[in-house]
């Protein structure tokens, strides 16, 4: 029991830990595409994925 | 030196946080400002959503209950991550589905007409600007914990938060408020984290033995001391509180199909059983750590404080300053587009440049009497809770209902909204200011008389309203 409960907590803050980076790496990707379309005349730039 | 550290930490955090918002860019287009296109991809939609509703409650909030009531409070929020996972199958799609609309109030005038969004939008409004005093004064108390203002300047920190805040929302509309929103998660889901592993690992030495007792004595006590209607009153506020608050709504709105929107909210759900995990299990390790009468409030701030170095403590203020600005903008945002469209566009044609620079001026408008209000909030979880008592009420019966029955009635929406909204405000004055109850017995004792009289009032006025022709 107090193993599975160890094994639970570590799991969850592992997950939380993934999900920060799945979010950065996304966050990352949305820049870089907003600089590469970074041109002159106001262009309009969205956070979607070619 | 610590003072120089922190400030260090402070400003090289604003610097980056800067450079994110900048590559957000200045909206051009009221749909820019409001939607961010309606592009938004899975991940941000999932870390905007869980950034927004990862605020001072459920970050220092959560550590303190898990200090003292152990993992009870995990077991009480899995109501939210219920609510989350049910508005992700079941209402989420069917928001985004809605092709025309920017706002709830416009989703509810979809389905009802302009009066009823109009009453929507005033309630959205209010709302927002009422969550965003809470988070408003949430922030100044931490940044005021970090930099030592004196005290005839500790307004100082509430001007800053919001200033900064405000700023790129004003300008980058949506589109900032989700980027920050993601960069705000990718700092707080990684760094609180990686505390309880570095504490388990360096403060605890892996002793799973002493973790597990610490952990039951806790559950124990908090189940001796929380009564089953307290109990039954926190799930129902859990469950219903929050649901689809205006920036939730924003974020299903926006996302860039109803596949995404669906999936953001399900895996938000998901995800905040894992958060809260994490938060109750710091507050039960603090417990062999810091003293035993430390105050609910400040369990994070002195865990944090005694196992981290000089520098990792003023990070990890930084990242607690994260998690309520992502709160912040993402209300002021929903506010102002609230306003634009449900307030001022039912009156007025307005022109593209014209609503963009209304959810401009909206957006400092909010943010200014936020920052107002914020002096006179005394305790944030109260702050919150009185939003949740009157927004549950006044709003979810028209939406939900709305969404599925064919041919919803005009006048059941507005009877619905103007009795919900009125008896929770009537019920919190008499519980909280005559018989000067705590505002979470209060809650229940609110929403759910709230909840019966609104959907009453719904069918009474859906019954009389025959419907129009051709309906």
């Amino acid at each position: 029991m107090k193993t599975l409960v160890f094994v639970i907590v570590i799991a969850g803050a592992l997950i939380a830990i993934a999900s920060g980076i799945w979010v950065a790496t996304a966050l990352g990707n949305a820049i870089s595409r907003n600089k590469e379309r970074d041109v002159p005349e106001n262009s309009a730039s969205d956070l979607t994925e070619e | 030196m610590e003072t120089v550290i922190s400030v260090t930490v402070v400003i090289a955090y604003v610097i980056l946080l800067t450079f994110v918002a900048l590559r957000a860019r200045t909206a051009h287009e009221f749909e820019e400002f409001s939607l961010a296109k309606r592009s938004l991809p899975l991940a941000l939609v999932f870390g905007s959503l869980a950034a927004t509703y990862v605020g001072p409650g459920f970050s220092i909030g959560f550590v303190g209950k898990g200090f003292n009531s152990g993992y009870l409070f995990l077991a009480i929020g899995l109501a939210y991550a219920i609510q989350n996972i049910l508005v992700g199958l079941i209402v989420a799609p069917k928001l985004r589905a809605l092709k025309n609309c920017h706002t709830l109030g416009e989703a509810i005038g979809e389905k009802y007409d302009k009066k009823c969004q109009v009453i929507a939008g005033v309630i959205s409004v209010g709302l927002c600007a009422g969550f965003s005093a809470v988070m408003a004064k949430a922030g100044g108390d931490v940044l005021d914990s970090l930099l030592h203002f004196p005290k005839e300047l500790s307004w100082l920190a509430v001007v800053i938060i919001v200033g900064f805040t405000t700023l790129y929302t004003t300008f980058g509309g949506l589109r900032a408020s989700v980027i920050t929103d993601a960069f705000q998660f990718a700092a707080f889901a990684t760094l609180l984290p990686i505390t309880l592993l570095l504490t388990f690992w360096f403060n605890l030495k892996w002793d799973t033995s002493a973790f597990f007792q610490q952990a039951s004595e806790a559950t124990k006590a908090g189940l001796e001391s929380t009564s089953a209607i307290k109990i039954i009153g926190l799930v129902i506020a859990f469950l219903l509180g929050e649901m689809l608050i205006p920036p939730y709504a924003n974020r299903a709105l926006a996302s860039k199909s109803t596949k995404i929107s669906r999936n953001g909210f399900i895996l938000a759900g998901i995800f905040s059983i894992f958060w809260f995990m994490v938060m109750v299990s710091l507050g039960i390790m603090a417990r062999s750590i810091i003293p035993a009468d430390t105050a609910e409030d400040n369990v994070l701030y002195s865990l944090v404080h005694e196992v981290m170095p000089t520098s990792g403590y003023a990070l990890l203020l930084v990242v607690l300053i994260s998690v309520i600005m992502s709160s912040l903008d993402s209300l002021l945002n929903a506010g102002a587009v609230s306003f634009t469209q449900d307030i001022v566009k039912p009156f007025a044609n307005l022109s593209n440049k014209f609503s963009l620079n209304t959810g401009r001026i909206a957006t400092v408008a909010i943010a200014i009497t936020a920052a107002v209000s914020a002096l006179a909030v005394d305790n944030i979880i109260s702050g919150l809770l009185t939003c949740y008592a009157v927004w549950t009420p006044a709003i979810l019966p028209s939406l939900i209902l709305g969404l599925w029955i064919k041919n919803p009635r005009p006048l059941a929406g507005i009877l619905s909204m103007s009795v919900g909204a009125t008896i929770s405000v009537i019920l919190w004055i008499i519980f909280i200011f005559f018989l000067e109850r705590s505002a979470d017995f209060a809650l229940p004792s609110v929403i759910i008389p709230g909840l019966a009289f609104s959907v009453l009032a719904y069918f009474i006025g859906h019954l009389w309203q025959k419907p129009k022709d051709g309906q």
